[in-house]
């Protein structure tokens, strides 16, 4: 009797403990059916249901599964996932902003030359190919995807209203800099103060800095200059002097609340990148098809956003995931991705195509979209990123905020966010 | 053998929750305990020895302080209200209501909806231009609340999600305590002529003291703990992490998490862990003796 309960015990303990483990090795298994499972880990829209479905009917052995979570969620649970050496996807994106500080880590990611990568290099714009790869172009981290040039997008009855000019070449014309926009809003706010003439400052600072060749770090050493580089206090007072008149709306962009803003027809103006066309739809809503309009951005061509598709070394099939990887950033396949989302190639072969080039945007009142971002990408030049450029641009866009919120006078803020960017940059 | 099988199968009996807890609570905190006393990156790892270098720059550290004092506030603001609510439900679902099972599982519907769903839900509310309390406070005039940028606003606002999900339960509890109070010390108390009032402070509660006592004790821990809901109330979401443009709601875990998962500085988030666990025994040992003694004066 007493060996028995004695041997029921150890039994469960036994379970216990089996079972434990085989929670800890769960997931990552190899396929019952004999296929490559492969995964891919994103965030928002890269467009690629369709493609991916394509792709499994042309390869019967190869069985593909997205993960898609949140942008800022993506990044961090890829860092735990190297970190800890096991749960990466098969292959992961990662966003221009944060792709300097992955490079640092690049042993955790497999040299996509070392498949042969190099040879495509010809396919990018040449800064693209660059952001990607590391030690002189020999480590490539990263396949690009789509990339984000600049272009305003702005309400035309909401312009209308306020006696500014609606068709989108004038409206360009509005604003040739900056400056001009500034006063632009100033006669739309006289007009109708109780629209907003802008979402957000931040966007804004965002647009300004992603125009100029060097940010919160020098280009030459990757070193802090944030507090010494003018172009980045010009901007950031440009953009706190809409918050200060209360031109803003004063919403964390694209939020929950700016979607409702968007709805509400609350703010005349956007920056927007490309692949902000799509999230402008979503958030606006089939009532106002037509309503929205893209014109050129103040100050030319800039880049914002667009990603890259690395290998994580802890996936079991890298060979395929590199295969994959390169399919799907083919000039044909972002071609078919910029129909389908709006997200723009950034592979000359495709933003020149006369497909892409003769794209119109039924939703934005037919604007010639691949002419306008088209046209901004073959003008623009890419700011340096940081390796800590990701630390450092929340603690200027809080301070944006503070001034917006009406918390904190303009260079009050500025010293806080020097203060903190310098902290977090250590 | 019979011997040995009354003195050690008790203490086999209950191994299995120890082994557990020694491979999914002892050693992370141990682990937690190294990784703090170390310069260590979140992808790359220990980066050298560094002592107790991590405690000294969290004990000067502005955001540090801020964040241990919006903590306690949230704690304060949401526990207190919450229990003292719940004590009040309890004593009322204790009396013989028409469709009781109803009205008590109903109180428990908050607890069971998912956290992501109740801050949507509350964002909403909180909305400083379209949302419906602000909507509601005009209508008797009150300017709109900027529920996010304005600390007092905020922190009332995390409050109210904590304590909306969180009475029905502890009101659950108390009413199983209640039960298990004798009906006729009840029946000779009203009969002496004491009014409700006087028999839920006289009878009542010093019958559940134990009870309240577990609550308070989980509650504080709930309450150091708080994340999720700042978290998602933070319209910047995990993309800053910082609790408001001015970290007005930055609670401590949250600090610990934009340090470690945002700042990759791993080193730093477990002595924010370590501390905060130390807190938190103290803040319980604490409560345990108040608890205790305020409970045993009734």
């Amino acid at each position: 009797m007493s060996g028995t309960l004695v041997g029921r015990v150890s039994a469960t303990i036994a379970t216990v403990v089996a079972a434990t483990t085989l929670v800890a090795c769960g997931g990552g298994s190899g396929a019952g059916d004999g296929k490559v499972k492969l995964s891919i880990g994103i965030f928002s829209d890269f467009g690629y249901d369709n493609l991916i479905k394509e792709y499994q009917a042309q390869h019967p052995g190869i069985e593909v599964e997205q993960r898609k979570v949140k942008m800022e969620q993506h990044h961090t649970q890829l860092a735990t996932q190297l970190a800890g050496g096991r749960g990466a996807a098969d292959i992961v994106a990662i966003e221009e902003g944060n792709v300097a500080l992955f490079r640092q880590s690049k042993d955790k990611f497999v040299n996509l030359a070392d498949y042969g990568a190099k040879e495509l290099k010809s396919q990018w714009a040449a800064w693209k190919w660059n952001q990607g790869t590391t030690d002189d172009g020999n480590f490539v981290l990263g396949l690009g995807t789509d990339m984000g040039s600049l272009a305003l997008c702005y309400r035309r009855d909401l312009f209308q209203a306020a006696g500014l000019p609606v068709e989108r070449d004038a409206v360009g014309e509005l604003w040739p800099t900056w400056q001009d926009f500034l006063a632009t809003g100033d006669k739309f706010t006289a007009a109708t103060p109780n629209v907003k003439f802008v979402d957000t400052a931040q966007n804004v600072y965002k647009a300004i800095l992603d125009q100029t060749e060097e940010g919160y770090f020098a280009k030459a050493d990757d070193s802090f200059i944030a507090d010494s580089n003018a172009k980045v206090a010009d901007a950031f007072k440009l953009a706190a002097s809409l918050g200060e008149k209360k031109q803003t709306s004063a919403l964390a962009p694209f939020s929950q609340d700016w979607n409702v803003a968007l709805k509400q027809a609350s703010f005349a103006t956007t920056t927007c990148p490309a692949w902000a066309l799509a999230l402008i739809k979503a958030g606006a809503g089939d009532e106002a098809a037509g309503k929205w309009d893209v014109a050129a951005a103040p100050g030319g061509g800039g880049n914002w956003g667009g990603s890259f598709l690395a290998v994580p070394k802890q996936g079991k099939h890298p060979k395929e995931a590199y295969e994959l990887a390169k399919w799907l950033t083919a000039p044909e396949q972002q071609k078919r991705i910029f129909k389908e989302t709006g997200n723009l190639p950034s592979e000359p072969a495709a933003y020149k195509d006369a497909e892409v080039t003769s794209t119109v945007n039924d939703y934005f009142n037919k604007a010639p979209v691949g002419q306008i971002f088209g046209n901004s990408a073959e003008n623009l030049k890419p700011t340096y990123r940081g390796t800590k450029d990701s630390k450092v641009t929340p603690v200027f866009n809080n301070a944006l905020q503070r001034v917006e919120t009406g918390k904190q006078s303009t260079s009050d803020a500025w010293d806080q966010a020097v203060r903190e960017a310098r902290d977090a940059a250590k | 053998m019979g011997w040995w099988d009354t003195k050690y199968t008790p203490y086999l009996a209950i191994a299995p929750f120890f082994v557990v807890f020694g491979i999914f609570g002892l050693y992370p905190l141990l682990y937690t305990a190294w990784v703090s006393l170390h310069d260590w990156q979140l992808i790359e790892g220990s980066q050298g020895f560094v002592g107790l270098a991590n405690f000294r720059a969290l004990f000067v550290d502005p955001n540090f302080w801020n964040a241990l004092g919006n903590t306690v506030s949230l704690f304060v603001l949401s526990t207190v209200p919450q229990l003292v609510a719940a004590l009040g439900l309890a004593a009322l679902l204790d009396r013989g209501l028409r469709g009781r099972a109803v009205w008590r599982a109903g109180v428990l519907l908050p607890n069971v909806i998912s956290v992501a769903a109740v801050a949507l839900v509350f964002a909403q509310l909180f909305g400083r231009d379209f949302g419906i309390v602000n909507g509601v406070l005009g209508v008797f005039g009150v300017d709109p609340v900027d529920w996010r940028a304005e600390t007092w606003a905020s922190h009332l606002a995390i409050s109210s999600m904590v304590v909306w999900r969180w009475t029905g339960y502890n009101a659950l509890i108390y009413l199983a305590a209640m039960q298990s109070v004798p009906k006729d010390m009840y029946e000779s108390a009203l009969l002496d002529g004491a009014s409700r009032w006087r028999v839920f402070w006289s009878i009542t509660v010093p019958s559940i003291r134990p009870t309240i006592l577990f609550t308070v004790i989980v509650s504080t821990i709930g309450g150091m703990q708080l994340f999720v809901e700042p978290q998602l109330f933070d319209p910047g979401g995990t993309a800053t992490g910082t609790g408001g443009a001015d970290r007005q709601f930055q609670t401590l875990v949250m600090y610990l998490y934009e340090k470690g998962f945002r700042l990759f500085d791993a080193g730093y988030s477990s002595a924010i862990a370590w501390v905060l666990f130390m807190l938190i025994l103290l803040v319980a040992l604490l409560n345990f003796t108040l608890t205790r003694r305020i409970a045993s004066k009734g």
